[in-house]
Formats: C-alpha cells, structure tokens, sequence
C-alpha cells in the first residue's frame, strides 16, 4: 500500500516568492507519476491564486505583520489517490479567495472562477494559526499508480 | 523573475510584446507600461502574449484595466495568444468574450486596417 509522500515549504508572504511557490509545488507535481502537463500547469496557477490571494489580504492586515511580512505554510501531500497542496496562512487571508457572495466581475471573481475551475475540490479550513486553504487533485482513472 | 516587455509601432498600432510570468511580483510593470501607451496618446493597443509562459488573475486584471482605460478615450485593445494554457485561462474567466483575440501580430495588423 503506497503511502503519502508530503514536503513542506514556507514563503514570506510577498509577492516576490509567489513565484517560488509555484516553482516548487510544480516541480513536485512534475515528479509525480501521470498527472499530465496540462494539469500540473493547472495547479500553478491555482497555488499563484491562493498565495496571491492571501499576500493581499495580509497586506490589509498589518497587525499581523508584526517585525516583518508573515510567513504562508505550505504543505504538498502526495497520497496514493489524491495531491493535496494545503496552504496556511494567518488570520482571515483567503477571504478573497472565498467571499460569502460572489463578487462583481473584477480579479477576485477571475481569481475565484479559476480556482474552481482547476481543482477537483477546495475547501477552506480554520487552524489553531490562522486559516487554510486545501487544494485537492484527484488522481485520473488513466494516471499511472 | 523578470518580465519583458518591447513596444513597436506597426501600422498604427502600439504593439505591446509581454514575455515571461505575469503575477502579483511582475504585473506592476506591465499595467504602469500600459498605462503609459495610453498616456503617451496611443488608442490602438495590441498585447502580444506569444512569450508569456504564465499569467494568472492579476494579469487578467492589468489586461482588463488597460482595456477599460483605452475605450474610455475611444480606442480599443487586443490581444495575440495562441498558447493552449493562455487561451484556457482566457476562456474560464470568461474573457474570450471581451477581448478581440488575434493568431499572429500580422494578421490583428491586417485587421486593423481593414
């Protein structure tokens, strides 16, 4: 029985390691037997989304900042059905992410279409810290094991 | 993580190319860009983002603000993507729609002049 295979990484939450962000949960995904190419730029883009999303909100949240920019925890979890990417921030930083009505046509309502979109679920959870945001890719009937 | 981005001038219109990742580090660049064309008096922009190897939703907001800002002087803006990833990104936010969307510089040249 194959077991989950989890890296973690931690960014200051600035727009300057967005990019480190993606790079890294990319390069995770590339190593994982048969998720397509297509899909792991999926995945890019909704990790760029959420990390985006929660940069933003800290920003308005300077309490939390305290000596410098707080940190986003990110965790890949590779389980033999799913690849989850959990991303935990402080506070209420995803709220743009997952507003309680839908927003007018502007880059959270592109932001938020997108994150539909490309993952087969999303769900925002509460921590002890702050909150997360868990991204989950089923594996595909044709991915290999 | 840099962004290029060269303007040229083809047959009246400000050709904007965009090569790299476009996100919250590097769109800053891009929307003072496009905000300069539209200053500088261009109202025939055309986006190139035949290079451009990543764009997500704060892209899609500097594209969606230059529009806006070069139709409220008369002008318009369009783009050129053939990129399968663009075009998907493009087309679940809906703005395959709004957008005029081009195959090659040449041929949104050749439509401009009509």
């Amino acid at each position: 029985m194959p077991t989950d295979r989890i890296v973690e990484l931690e960014i200051p939450a600035r727009p300057e390691f967005v990019g480190v962000a993606r790079m890294a949960v990319g390069a995770l995904a590339g190593i994982r037997p048969g998720l397509a190419y297509e899909r792991i730029d999926d995945l890019r883009i909704v990790v760029s989304e959420a990390c985006t999303s929660a940069i933003e909100m800290l920003a308005h949240q300077p309490s939390l900042a305290g000596n410098g920019p707080p940190n986003l925890r990110l965790r890949c979890i590779d389980g033999p059905k799913t690849l989850e990417i959990r991303i935990e921030a402080p506070g209420s930083a995803f709220d743009s992410a997952f507003p309680a009505s839908d927003p007018e046509p502007d880059v959270d309502s592109f932001r938020i279409s997108l994150i539909r979109a490309l993952v087969d679920d999303a769900e925002l959870r509460s921590t002890p810290g702050g909150t997360e945001l868990c991204l989950v890719l089923h594996r595909d009937a044709g991915d290999a094991p | 993580m840099d962004l290029g981005l060269d303007v040229k001038e083809r047959s009246g219109w400000a050709v904007l190319s965009v090569q790299g990742e476009v996100d919250v580090y590097t769109a800053p660049q891009f929307r003072e860009q496009l905000i300069q064309l539209v200053d500088q008096g261009q109202r025939s922009i055309l986006v190139d983002l035949e290079g451009v190897e990543f764009l997500d939703s704060t892209g899609l907001g500097v594209l969606v603000g230059g529009l806006k800002r070069v139709r409220s002087h008369d002008g318009d803006l369009a783009l050129v993507c053939t990129q399968r990833r663009i075009l998907k990104v493009l087309e679940i936010t809906g703005l395959t729609k709004v957008f005029t969307i081009h195959e090659s510089v040449d041929a949104a040249v050749g439509d401009g002049q009509g």
